[in-house]
C-alpha cells in the first residue's frame, strides 16, 4: 500500500511530536498504545493501529526506561510497527520485527542529542554568568525541537523507503556500531564530570571520609538486587542520621560555649 | 563554571510566589529534560524550569539571579514526574535568601531519593497495570484503551506535580525559621549529607565498566572481575576524582574533560574495551 504526501507529512508531525514526549511534555504520548492508535487512523487503517500498538505496548511492560537505562526506542518502533503491519499486512508481532533497525537509529539520534548537549552546558554557564534568561529558555526548546527533527527524519525515511532502508540501516548499523558504543560509553562517563563540578565547591577537606562513607554504602546496598531501586533511598536514611547528629551536636556545643563556666566536661 | 559565592548581595527574605507562579513552574516542569544530556543531565531542564521564580525572588537584584543561575545549573538529576518536590524546597531555601552551600546541598540530598520512587510509582506500578488492562482493550479493537490510559496517567501525574509543589514549598518556607538560628551549623550538616550523596552517586549512577579478556590458555582473565576484586565500582570512582583533580587543581574546564571523555570512549569502543 502507498502512502500520500499528506500522510507521509502527518506522521512526520507525529513523530516529532512523541520524540519530545519521550523526554518531555505528558511523557505519556510516546506510549505504543497511543501511538499505534494515531499513526493507524493518519494511514487510514485505525483498528490495525489499535491491535499494533496494544500488541507492541505488552512487549514493553517490563521494558521500562527505568533510572536511564534505554530499551531499543519503543517511540519508533511503535510507529514504524504500525506502518509496516498496515503497508504490507504482516502480523502484528513480524511488524515490530522489522521495526527494529529503525528503533536502533531512534536510539542512535538521542545518543547524538545527549552527547552534543553535553559541551553546549559551558555555553549556558556562560548564558546564567550573564544573567541571559531567554537563552536559557531558547537552549531548551531548541534542543527538544532538535530530538524531535530527527525522530521525524527516520520516521519519513521509513516511510519512504520501507523496510528496504530497515535492511541498510542495520548493514550500517553493523559496520559502524562501535562508534555509537564508544559515544554511549563515553556518554556513560560524563556525569562524573557533573558529579566533579559539584564537588569541586561541596567537598572541603574535612568531609572526604563522608565522600567514601556514601560511596561505600551505595556500593554494598548495590550488590542486593531487590534492593537496586530503594538504595538512594536507604542512602539517604543514613546521611540524614549523620547530618542530623552533627547538626545536634554542633548547636549543643555552641550553646554550652555560651554560658560562662560551661564547656570543661565537653572539652578535653 | 559555577560562581565561587557562598552568600546572596541581598539578604532580605523575598516576598513569598504567589500561587500564579508556583503553577507557572508546575506547567515547566514538563519539559525537565528539554536539554538533557549526559554531563549535567537535567541541569539545563531543572533552571529552565525555576526561572520564573528565581526572576521574581531576585528581581530586584541582577548579581544575585546571576549567581542563582549559575548554581543552579551544576549536575542535576531526578525522577521527572516527582520534579516538582524539590523545586518547592529550593525556591522556599531561595525566598528567604539561604547559604548558598545549604542550597546546593539540600538540591542535591534531595534529587537522588525520588528516582526510586518515582520509579517504583510510574514505571513498576501505574504504567503495568494501566497499560495492561487498557492494551487488551486496543487488542480488541476498542478507540477507549488509548484514551482511558491517556487519561489514568495524566490526571495521576498532574495531581503529584501540583500536589508536591505546594507542599514542599510550605514544608521549605517552615523549617527554614527554626534553622535561621543556627544556619552556620545547618550549612554544615546539610553538605554534610550532599556530599555523602554524591559520594553514593558515584558509585549507584556509575555503570562504566570493561570488557576487556586477556587469553590465558583454557582460563581466560576477565579484566573487570579484577578490579572488582580490588574494589567495586573503581572506574567510576578513580574517574570521578580524577576530574575533579583536573578541575580543581589543574584548571580544566568542563568542556575539555567532555572532550577528553569522548575520545577515550572512542578508541576504547575500536579496541573493545567498552
Amino acid at each position: 500500500m502507498e502512502f500520500n504526501a499528506i500522510q507521509i507529512l502527518l506522521v512526520g508531525v507525529w513523530a516529532f511530536i512523541v520524540g519530545i514526549d519521550q523526554f518531555n511534555l505528558l511523557e505519556s504520548l510516546w506510549q505504543p498504545i497511543v501511538t499505534g492508535a494515531v499513526v493507524g487512523a493518519i494511514l487510514g487503517d485505525l483498528r490495525m493501529g489499535l491491535i499494533v500498538g496494544g500488541t507492541y505496548q505488552l512487549m514493553t511492560i517490563g521494558n521500562m526506561p527505568v533510572g536511564g537505562a534505554q530499551p531499543p526506542n519503543a517511540i519508533i518502533g511503535g510507529i514504524m510497527a504500525t506502518v509496516f503491519a498496515i503497508s504490507s499486512g504482516l502480523e502484528a508481532t513480524a511488524a515490530v520485527g522489522l521495526a527494529i533497525p529503525f528503533a536502533l537509529f531512534g536510539q542512535y539520534m538521542i545518543t547524538l542529542v545527549f552527547t552534543v548537549m553535553s559541551p553546549m552546558m559551558s555555553k549556558a554557564d556562560k548564558m546564567a554568568e550573564a544573567g541571559d534568561t531567554k537563552g536559557i529558555v531558547r537552549m531548551n526548546y531548541l534542543a527538544m525541537g532538535a530530538l524531535g527533527l530527527l525522530f521525524a527524519l527516520v520516521c519519513i525515511g521509513g516511510l519512504m523507503g520501507g523496510s528496504a532502508l530497515g535492511t541498510t540501516l542495520q548493514g550500517i548499523a553493523d559496520k559502524y556500531g562501535w562508534i555509537m558504543d564508544g559515544l554511549g560509553a563515553a556518554g556513560g562517563m560524563m556525569r562524573f564530570v557533573g558529579f566533579a563540578i559539584l564537588l569541586r565547591i561541596m567537598l572541603s577537606n574535612e568531609l572526604w571520609g563522608i565522600y567514601f562513607a556514601g560511596f561505600t554504602l551505595a556500593t554494598l546496598i548495590g550488590y542486593i538486587p531487590e534492593l537496586s531501586g530503594s538504595a538512594l533511598l536507604l542512602v539517604a536514611f543514613v546521611g540524614i542520621a549523620i547530618a542530623l547528629n552533627d547538626f545536634q551536636t554542633r548547636v549543643a556545643m555552641k550553646q554550652n560555649a555560651g554560658s560562662a563556666n560551661g564547656g570543661d566536661e565537653d572539652g578535653i | 563554571m559555577a560562581s565561587n559565592a557562598t552568600q546572596y548581595n541581598n539578604l532580605t527574605p523575598a516576598q513569598p510566589l504567589d500561587k500564579k507562579t508556583l503553577n507557572k513552574m508546575v506547567w515547566r516542569s514538563l519539559n525537565l529534560q528539554g536539554s538533557f544530556n549526559y554531563e549535567r543531565m537535567q541541569a539545563g531542564g531543572w533552571l529552565y524550569g525555576i526561572l520564573p521564580g528565581l526572576e521574581k525572588i531576585h528581581g530586584d537584584n541582577e548579581e544575585d539571579l546571576k549567581i542563582s543561575m549559575q548554581h543552579n545549573l551544576e549536575f542535576f538529576n531526578t525522577h521527572p514526574f516527582l520534579v516538582t518536590f524539590v523545586m518547592g524546597i529550593v525556591l522556599s531555601l531561595e525566598q528567604q535568601k539561604a547559604d548558598i552551600n545549604t542550597i546546593r546541598a539540600v538540591r542535591v540530598a534531595a534529587m537522588g531519593p525520588l528516582g526510586g520512587i518515582g520509579d517504583a510509582i510510574f514505571w513498576f506500578t501505574l504504567v503495568p497495570i494501566t497499560a495492561g488492562i487498557t492494551a487488551n482493550m486496543a487488542i480488541s479493537g476498542s478507540v477507549a484503551g488509548p484514551i482511558l490510559f491517556l487519561l489514568i496517567f495524566n490526571v495521576v501525574q498532574f495531581g503529584i506535580r501540583f500536589w508536591l509543589m505546594g507542599w514542599s514549598y510550605k514544608l521549605g518556607a517552615k523549617a527554614i525559621e527554626t534553622l535561621t538560628a543556627n544556619a552556620k551549623e545547618f550549612t554544615r550538616a546539610a553538605s554534610m549529607l550532599g556530599v555523602f550523596v554524591v559520594g553514593a552517586l558515584t558509585s549507584n549512577y556509575g555503570g562504566t565498566t570493561i570488557k576487556t579478556v586477556i587469553p590465558n590458555g583454557e582460563s581466560e582473565i576477565v579484566l573487570q572481575s579484577i578490579l572488582d576484586g580490588i574494589l567495586p565500582k573503581m572506574i567510576p570512582l578513580a574517574l570521578t576524582l580524577g576530574l575533579w583533580y583536573l578541575l580543581k587543581k589543574k584548571g580544566w574546564t568542563p568542556v575539555a574533560c567532555i572532550g577528553a571523555l569522548l575520545i577515550l570512549g572512542l578508541v576504547g569502543a575500536f579496541f573493545g574495551i567498552f
